[in-house]
């Protein structure tokens, strides 16, 4: 039950999610990666532990930027932009044409991952038009569902109010369910 | 006479003139998850104008740089911290990190939590403590940002560290403390001496429990921003009369700890603690200790 929500979100970037399940855990709406040491030797009860995989809120996953650099190492929709396109994905934009460097031959309606020309993931988008062919250079080539940026969202929205008992309630913290409407 | 002139007096009788000083933003590396020439490359070439500080493995100062350290990718993916100088020394004091059992109280915003993730290279288990619920968050968010995965965070006083039934190679004592004036310039408006001793007395309750939660030759590491004896040598004098704890030597920034304050002797091995007065990074102390079997 645990892996279906890891894997179903996974599935849509064509990737099979590389996880022991048995090392993972979840707490209330929270899913960690912990290595065995940790299983073994923390006591229940813990706020959060290992790697932080995500979590479900309704019906909607929401991963974390560790899950999405986990599934970037492996073969999956995936696509590369310079470093003018990369910072202004991190700062909430969505991307063109002329900013991605490669992709792997992404289709309208896909999600892919973002990587910088470092090959690391900053988030991930859905793809709005094919990107090969004669695309419209004005047109929103990837739309964005996550990015790195959300860190300093996150801190912002702490500082302003400190009443949310999770992150999940934020507002501001997109769904990847609520990109698809 | 007004708290400024009190604290400043105490300052003098302890050797130092005070003086507001502008201090530099700090940043340390995350080798763990790129290394350390690369990401100074990457920020050298934002503009940002580093300088290594000489005393740190993993440490540079901001000389210069136009925009927020704090909101550039690089920090973003965790490939470095911003943690003040001297805050950088006190994980670097334990003997042997990798494959421990480490206890980190105290351990929002995260800065240390990271380091000693980063020092083990993700390996052993950090259990790391933090009292207050709001603060957990800061904490959560930046163990992911810097792709901790060695770490399980409680809510947990750490007067209450017995209650995981766990003992530890290493415990590292970030008190909460009254802090300095360098680091916060209405420190005088808001510091009294009972605040100091009331802080002291907390800082004795979590000592204690640490104590018991240290293995046999577990290492122990105190370490506060405050400037006032109480909450240093004043507290470690008394924890080698009655905790079973000897103090080792550190090799580090900082000049001895005092062992004559105010009139009143110490224990001579009180000198093996630093204390590191306002100049270049902010006010420090630290020591480490060893439990006794």
């Amino acid at each position: 039950m645990i892996m279906t929500e890891l894997t179903d979100f996974a599935t849509q970037f064509n990737v099979n999610i590389p996880l022991d399940e048995s090392c993972i855990v979840r707490n209330r709406n929270r899913y960690y990666l912990l290595s065995k040491k940790l299983k073994q030797q923390v006591p229940k009860g813990f706020f959060y532990a290992g790697e932080y995989l995500g979590a479900i809120k309704g019906a909607s996953f929401f991963p974390s930027f560790p899950l999405l650099s986990l599934l970037a190492k492996r073969k999956t929709n995936k696509l590369i932009v310079d470093k003018k396109t990369a910072w202004l994905f991190i700062c909430g934009r969505d991307i063109f044409q002329q900013g991605i460097i490669k992709e792997n031959n992404l289709k309208k309606g896909d999600h892919a991952l973002v990587l910088n020309e470092h090959n690391e993931c900053l988030g991930f988008g859905k793809i709005m038009h094919n990107l090969r062919g004669a695309p419209d250079a004005k047109k929103v080539a990837v739309k964005n569902i996550l990015d790195i940026g959300d860190f300093l969202r996150r801190e912002k929205h702490t500082s302003k109010s400190q009443q949310y008992s999770s992150r999940l309630q934020r507002p501001d913290r997109k769904t990847h369910k609520q990109t698809h409407k | 006479m007004s708290s400024k002139q009190f604290f400043v007096n105490r300052y003098k009788k302890l050797g130092w003139n005070y003086q507001q000083l502008q201090l530099k933003r700090a940043i340390r590396i995350n080798t763990m998850n790129a290394p350390r020439d690369i990401v100074v490359s990457r920020l050298e070439s934002l503009g940002i104008v580093l300088k290594k500080i000489p005393f740190l493995r993993d440490g540079y100062w901001i000389n210069k740089s136009k925009f927020s350290v704090g909101a550039t990718a690089e920090y973003l993916l965790g490939l470095y911290s911003i943690q003040k100088a001297a805050a950088q020394i006190p994980a670097t004091l334990f003997n042997e990190l990798e494959n421990k059992m480490v206890l980190d109280t105290c351990a929002s915003p995260g800065g240390k939590t990271i380091q000693l993730a980063n020092l083990m290279n993700n390996s052993g288990i950090i259990v790391a403590l933090e009292l207050k619920l709001r603060k957990m968050f800061a904490l959560t968010n930046q163990l992911e940002r810097s792709r901790v995965t060695n770490a399980a965070v409680y809510n947990l006083d750490a007067r209450e560290a017995c209650k995981l039934n766990m003992k530890f190679d290493c415990v590292l004592l970030d008190m909460p403390c009254s802090g300095n004036p360098i680091t916060d310039t209405d420190w005088f408006n808001k510091r009294t001496i009972e605040d100091v001793h009331k802080n002291a007395r907390r800082q004795r309750q979590i000592l204690t429990e640490a104590v018991k939660v240290t293995k046999d030759d577990g290492e122990i590491v105190y370490a506060t921003c405050s400037l006032e004896p109480e909450e240093n040598e004043f507290n470690v004098d008394w924890a080698l009369a009655n905790l079973n704890l000897k103090l080792e030597e550190i090799n580090c920034h900082g000049e001895k700890g005092l062992t004559n304050v105010f009139g009143k002797n110490l224990d001579r091995s009180i000198k093996k603690c630093k204390r590191i007065w306002p100049k270049q990074t902010q006010g420090f102390f630290v020591c480490k200790l060893k439990k006794q079997k």
